[in-house]
């Protein structure tokens, strides 16, 4: 749980708090997290439903604010910033996988890659090629001008890591991804993220509570009731 | 690829989006038919009023509208009637003498308005000679010569080849008196113009009535109302050359303008409520479709897509739809408009209805550009301006709350 004090890391997390209100209750989701990630972490976060893994993971990805506590990426503190240049930095710096609800429906496979690198700015030429490259890096070039709706679970998943990938983030978060997939696409989509890490050096960090994901990761931390209970380098 | 979004998105729902374009198709055709039928009906209605006697417009001395006094007059009618045919859209002139007269038979008498005119130049004016149906017209050779209406003919009991006897006041105030032969009797199918006009060459009319040359109007006409409202700043600047007013056809019709400008102001209130419906139900449809696509709209944001940026896709939706249907619907019902406009529309067994609005049996509409352009222009426009409440909705959209939403 010590800081990493080598390198400066790509997250860090100090003292994060996230209250929601519920009408007239306070539903505490986060109570005081530390948490920092290293270039090159390939993390798993694990805890019961509940626990607090998608709020934690919304933080980091300046989706939401904390209530208290500071959330640094890539030694840029977010929770000082507004919603747009949070969404910029969405944009620039973080890849998103979600649990479901990935991709835009009426969009091909090239088209939800090329849709952030369009976002981004890039020309109509540069942005096909880098997405069919994106999408060849996933295993699934050749489905490229499928519709969500023609491709499996752990297709469209494969799709939202190209996504994620594409516009060279310094992190991918991915809140349960394989939640929605059967044992032999959670491998298979585990290990392409591991992959990945590998060959880029992006830093993941992924929640979820399966187990043969949870054994794929080089860290694993453990979320309970909002307080990292365990954070194991392997 | 926003475009692309826009459109492929429209098409998710193909039954939702078919009825709603459906729903637009069907109002703006019915808008631009109406328009254009209604258009026509007031082009028939005026243009059957002011060529009966009237004509599309007048030059008049001032003050002559408010009090038709024979003192009142044009003193060179010939050369301004010439002049006023010379300018463009104008194809006839025709100088007219008038005053108010006691017509008798005996002892028999009745009030009426005798009128002198060239009967050259009147026939290209008025269609009054094409109501005789007793006798003939004036003809430019005549001189004891006078047609009546046949309901004022009837009332002083004359008939074809009778005299009637005119008594009135003189230009310079003196007493006027002449006997004519009735050549004609005509039926307008205007009360009015039955029970108490007459028409005697103007020469004669003159020479009774102490007017020397002088006239007291200058009726025009043209190839069509339109044509000569267009000539109307012309025609102005010539009349106010002599000192004298140019009178448009509302002004010779106030009754008439006004029934049409208050049917217009009703039919608008109609079409008024049909295009806030649609547009409500437009808007509605669109309102869902954004509801049901929030947690698409929260994965976006986090995606760092700004909540500008679906608003103008949400926004995109909406004109390409409504801009597809009005455009659609516009065109159909420019078409039906156009092929009626040759073809006429009967309304069998209406026939007696429509003559009470002097109207003919077969009706014509009338595509103008307003008729075609203006509902699909407002339709689309209302629905765009509305389609802001939905893109400010969108504006405070947060992407956590968005992706969680049910
Ligand atoms: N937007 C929200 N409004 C209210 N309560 C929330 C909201 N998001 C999360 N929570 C609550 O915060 C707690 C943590 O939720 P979450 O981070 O989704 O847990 P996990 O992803 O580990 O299942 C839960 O009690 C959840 O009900
Ligand atoms: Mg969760």
């Amino acid at each position: 749980m010590k800081p990493d004090t080598q390198v400066s890391p790509i997250v860090r997390c100090r003292g994060v708090t996230k209250v929601y209100r519920v009408g007239a209750v306070d539903v505490p989701a986060l109570s005081g997290i530390d948490l920092d990630l290293a270039p090159g972490d390939f993390a798993t976060l694990a805890g019961p439903s509940g626990s607090g893994k998608t709020t934690l993971l919304n933080m980091i990805g300046g989706l939401d604010r904390p209530t208290s506590g500071t959330v640094e990426i890539d030694g840029q503190e977010v929770t000082a910033l507004s919603s747009g240049a949070r969404a910029a930095l969405r944009l620039h710096r973080i890849g998103f996988v979600f649990q479901a609800y990935n991709l835009v429906p009426v969009l091909s496979a090239l088209e939800n890659v090329a849709l952030t690198l369009q976002l981004l700015g890039v020309g109509p030429a540069e942005r096909a090629e880098r997405a069919r490259v994106a999408l060849d890096e996933v295993g699934i070039g050749a489905l490229a001008d499928r519709r969500p709706a023609y491709l499996s679970g752990g297709q469209q998943q494969r799709v939202a890591v190209a996504r994620a990938l594409v516009t060279r983030p310094v992190i991918v978060l991915a809140d349960e991804p394989t939640a929605n997939l059967d044992s032999t696409n959670a491998d298979g989509l585990i290990g392409l993220m591991s992959d990945l890490n590998r060959a880029s050096g992006t830093t993941f960090l992924i929640s979820s509570h399966d187990a043969r994901v949870i054994d794929r990761s080089r860290r694993h931390i453990e979320v309970v009731d909002g307080k990292v209970v365990s954070d194991d380098r392997r | 690829m926003l475009a692309v979004m826009a459109w492929r998105n429209l098409w998710r729902r193909p039954v939702r989006t078919g009825l709603s374009l459906i729903s637009m198709v069907l109002t703006t055709m019915l808008l631009v038919f109406m328009l254009s039928f209604q258009l026509g009906i007031y082009d028939t209605m005026k243009g059957n009023a002011l060529r009966l006697l009237d004509g599309f417009a007048q030059i008049q001395p001032p003050g002559y509208l408010a009090d038709p006094d024979i003192r009142k007059t044009i003193a060179a009618p010939g050369d301004l009637a010439a002049a006023a045919r010379k300018v463009p859209g104008v194809t006839a002139a025709a100088p007219r003498a008038s005053t108010y007269v006691i017509l008798s038979n005996g002892e028999l008498s009745y009030g009426g308005a005798v009128i002198g005119v060239d009967p050259t130049a009147e026939v290209q004016v008025s269609r009054l000679q094409a109501t005789v149906h007793h006798g003939r017209y004036l003809a430019a050779s005549d001189s004891d010569a006078i047609v009546l209406g046949d309901v004022l003919a009837r009332n002083l009991k004359l008939s074809l080849g009778d005299r009637v006897t005119l008594l009135g006041s003189s230009a310079d105030g003196g007493i006027a008196a002449d006997s004519l032969r009735i050549v004609g009797l005509f039926h307008t199918g205007m009360a009015e113009i039955d029970r108490q006009v007459a028409e005697m060459p103007l020469a004669r009319f003159q020479e009774s009535f102490g007017l020397g040359d002088a006239a007291n109007v200058i009726a025009l006409s043209g190839p069509s109302l339109g044509a000569v409202q267009r000539a109307q700043p012309a025609l102005t600047q010539l009349a106010q050359s002599q000192g004298l007013v140019l009178r448009d056809w509302a002004a010779l019709e106030p009754a008439l303008q006004q029934g049409i400008t208050l049917d217009f102001a009703t039919a608008l209130f109609w079409y008024a409520t049909l295009v806030i419906v649609v547009v409500f139900i437009i808007l509605n449809t669109l309102l869902m479709s954004v509801l049901e696509r929030t947690r698409e709209f929260g994965m976006l944001l986090a995606l760092g897509m700004r909540p500008m940026q679906i608003g103008r896709l949400v926004w995109m939706e909406l004109l390409m739809l409504s801009v597809m249907g009005n455009g659609i619907g516009a065109g159909l019902g420019a078409a039906l408009a156009a092929w009626l406009q040759v073809r006429g529309i009967v309304f069998p067994g209406f026939e007696g209805a429509l003559a009470l609005w002097g109207l003919p049996p077969r009706l014509y509409p009338t595509l103008s550009w307003t008729s075609a352009l203006s509902p699909p222009a407002v339709m689309v426009a209302c629905i765009a301006l509305a389609g802001t409440g939905v893109f400010l909705r969108l504006r405070r959209l947060e992407p956590v709350p968005a992706m969680r939403a049910a």
